[in-house]
């Protein structure tokens, strides 16, 4: 194997670590939803120094790269797109602290029903199979991810209607509502970010940029 | 694992060397001592009879005290004329065969006549003029018949030389010219013979050396006479020149001072000679200031 | 034969189509197609002994020269054959230039080398000639460095002016196309940038052809990229296409260096 490619898995593998941290982090952050635990929350904020670290050491590999193999083609592609997932992942990690900082603030909970945890529980699918969808080389599972957003939207909208009803009724609710719409805010924006690496997963693959269809007059291939 | 071999120069080695050295040092002296002795030697046996006088007299048949005029006159005039013949001759052979011609079989038995003629002694190139010219044209010891047989003795070499020169015009260069849209003919002129040129020139100029000191060809062809009008331009006129004045005075050895005449006119032929030698460097000199 | 996203705007100067190269017995190029757009720079790659020298030297039939030759199929140059359409190879070697590998100007002096081509054509004015060496010279980006040397032999100069002189020379009888076989890889990278620049600037007059082994300089001088192997052609596109998505496996494994 020539020394780039030794280098390429080197950073595929990076990537791949990173995002397990960040899945890592969903999965605590949704367990905490359910029971909060300020040992949940320390271990979130720990996870988070990680990923920090992931996120400087893997974008100076990248840089590295660019700048020492003159990469062309797919592997072109592949570095310019992992440059993108790389904060994408970190953001993830970012919402997931803010999430964690608020659920004490969220409890005693005020929303009956399990669309919080279908939301967290969504998303949290989102990101594994954006990620899988990484590391398989898999554009059929990035194109159905980008599709999930739309679903994953639809239910914050609703969540966040109840969520106004609910403070409407009762104004002791409101305080406990108003964190609980700031969390339910994170967990859309993580979708979003799993469709922002699904997406980049289908430049690496196909060599064109799937981002905002609607500005492309007429279909593409 | 085999052990590396420690590199280290033998004694002997290094003996050998020096001393090859020194053998080679010894013959490029020998050489330079070989040449003065044997310039000395000429020299001295003609100095009693080198002066301008010698060199501006007309030639005595019997007695003491002859010159060369007319010799001197006759080899040069025969060296230009020969020249003049196979020049045109030998360029054009030279250019067709490094330029036009194809590679194959032709080509191969173009060169081989080139060669044989090269190769041909003198003397059968002499038996072949005094045949051809002096007999059969009836053109008797003169000249003319002097003139074409020399040329015949030259054309192979500038043929060859100029073969050579132009076969060693870097093809990079004459594909530039070709490439601007030069016709061939324009790129041997522009291109190929310029660059040629300076060794053109030097096969040119030994050429004119051997034609000079040509002896057995001019004696069966422009004779052992010389005309004794001065200058005498006639082509059909018997033309001693100083080779053969030189080999005639001695095996006739009538004239008292044969000897001395003979090394005379060998010292003259030496050092004009050795002034062409010198001149071809100077040419070379100055033509390759103007271009590199 | 693949379309670009853009719509080009520049006509074809040199068309190809279905061409086959021979040396005597020896097939070198074989089923070639391509099309190459006028104030285009078209760059030509691939490893070594695939053919892009041969294919390049086509275009002005330089190869004549030299060796007995078999070329099939159609090469035009605006719509005529070059070699089956009348067309007198002693002019298209006027109207097609070329710079070469290695530097190679005349061992004469600059001015001169210069004129060598007008001169070839009959121009003799002095006035004439001393405007045209200026002008190319200029065009060159040589005039400034040289102006005040026009009779010093031209071999005095650096490698990198002297592959601007023989851009000058062939730049001097006004060619449409300018081929150009690795004009760079005899030079250093400063040179190099020179002469890129100096293609960059040339292009808006006249129709470039490079080959290059330099997939680098292929992507950052030509507008057209085409990928040669073994004698055929692989892929040609826009050079942006090439370098980031190219349509054939072997296109992207040549451009990544996984093997060639």
């Amino acid at each position: 194997m020539r020394q780039f490619d030794v280098e390429l898995k080197e950073l595929r593998e990076g990537i791949m670590a990173m995002a397990g941290v960040a899945e890592d982090m969903i999965e605590l952050t949704i367990q905490a939803m359910a029971e909060p635990s300020p040992a949940k929350a320390e271990q979130v904020n720990h996870l988070d120094r990680k990923m920090d670290e992931w996120e400087l050491r893997l974008d100076q590999q990248c840089i590295d790269l660019l700048a020492l193999r003159s990469p062309a083609a797919s592997d072109l592609r592949r570095i310019a797109s992992s440059l993108k997932i790389i904060p994408e992942l970190e953001r993830i990690g970012d919402h997931c602290c803010n999430i964690a900082r608020r659920v004490p603030m969220v409890h005693p909970p005020v929303l009956a029903g399990n669309d919080l945890e279908q939301l967290g529980a969504e998303t949290r699918s989102m990101v594994r199979r954006a990620v899988d969808a990484f590391v398989g080389n898999d554009a059929a599972l990035a194109q159905a991810v980008i599709l999930s957003d739309d679903g994953v939207d639809a239910l914050y909208g609703k969540i966040y209607r109840d969520l106004l009803r609910i403070m409407l009724a009762d104004p002791l609710c409101i305080e406990r509502a108003s964190h609980l719409i700031l969390v339910i805010k994170n967990w859309e924006r993580i979708a979003d970010e799993a469709t922002n690496i699904a997406e980049e997963v289908l430049f690496i693959l196909e060599g064109h940029n799937a981002k905002h269809p609607y500005l492309r007059g007429d279909s593409v291939e | 694992m085999v052990a590396t071999p420690v590199f280290r120069r033998s004694r002997s080695s290094k003996l050998v060397d020096r001393l090859m050295r020194g053998i080679l040092w010894g013959i490029a002296i020998l050489f330079v001592v070989v040449l003065i002795l044997f310039v000395g030697a000429i020299l001295k046996q003609g100095w009693p009879v080198l002066n301008l006088g010698f060199l501006a007299k007309m030639p005595e048949t019997l007695d003491a005290g002859g010159g060369i005029k007319p010799q001197i006159f006759n080899s040069i005039y025969l060296v230009v004329l020969s020249l003049g013949l196979s020049l045109p001759v030998g360029l054009g052979a030279g250019v067709y065969m490094a330029e036009y011609a194809g590679k194959g079989r032709a080509l191969n038995f173009l060169r081989l006549c080139i060669e044989t003629l090269a190769a041909t002694p003198s003397i059968v190139l002499a038996l072949f003029g005094m045949i051809v010219f002096v007999q059969a044209m009836g053109w008797s010891f003169s000249i003319r018949s002097g003139a074409l047989t020399l040329a015949l003795l030259n054309i192979p070499v500038i043929t060859r030389v100029t073969e050579v020169s132009l076969l060693a015009v870097p093809r990079e260069l004459k594909e530039a010219s070709y490439g601007l849209g030069a016709t061939r003919l324009q790129t041997i002129l522009k291109v190929a013979l310029p660059y040629a040129a300076t060794g053109i020139l030097t096969g040119l100029v030994l050429t004119a050396g051997r034609a000079f000191g040509e002896s057995a060809i001019l004696v069966f062809t422009a004779g052992t006479n010389a005309s004794t009008r001065f200058p005498d331009f006639r082509l059909t006129v018997p033309g001693e020149t100083l080779s053969v004045h030189l080999w005639y005075v001695t095996s006739d050895g009538t004239l008292p001072d044969a000897r001395e005449i003979a090394a005379g006119t060998a010292a003259v032929m030496i050092l004009v000679l050795l002034s062409l030698n010198l001149l071809v460097r100077l040419v070379d000199r100055a033509i390759r200031r103007r271009t590199r | 034969m693949l379309i670009p996203t853009v719509p080009e705007t520049k006509p074809i100067k040199l068309s190809v189509r279905n061409m086959a190269f021979s040396y005597g017995e020896k097939k070198v190029l074989d089923g070639l197609s391509m099309d190459i757009h006028a104030e285009r720079v078209t760059a030509i790659i691939g490893p070594s002994g695939c053919g892009k020298s041969t294919f390049l030297k086509c275009f002005n039939r330089i190869h004549e020269v030299s060796s007995a030759v078999n070329v099939s199929g159609d090469m035009l140059m605006d719509g005529v054959d070059i070699y089956r359409g009348g067309i007198d190879e002693v002019d298209l070697r006027r109207r097609v230039g070329m710079v070469f590998q290695k530097p190679n100007p005349f061992p004469k002096s600059i001015y001169e080398n210069v004129a060598f081509g007008p001169r070839l054509f009959g121009v003799s004015d002095r006035a004439t000639l001393d405007g045209l060496v200026e002008d190319t010279l200029r065009k060159a980006a040589l005039w400034d460095e040289v102006k005040d040397r026009l009779k010093e032999s031209a071999t005095g100069m650096s490698g990198g002016q002297q592959q601007r002189l023989c851009i000058a020379r062939a730049l001097a009888v006004n060619p449409e196309v300018l081929l150009m076989d690795e004009p760079c890889s005899a030079l250093d990278p400063i040179a190099t940038a020179k002469i890129e620049d100096l293609i960059t600037e040339l292009k808006e007059n006249l129709t470039i052809v490079i080959v290059t082994h330099n997939m680098q300089q292929a992507a950052r001088v030509s507008d057209y990229t085409a990928f040669f192997w073994l004698g055929k052609l692989v892929e040609m596109d826009l050079t942006e296409r090439i370098f980031t998505t190219p349509r054939v496996q072997m296109t992207e494994d040549y451009i990544t260096g996984r093997f060639g």
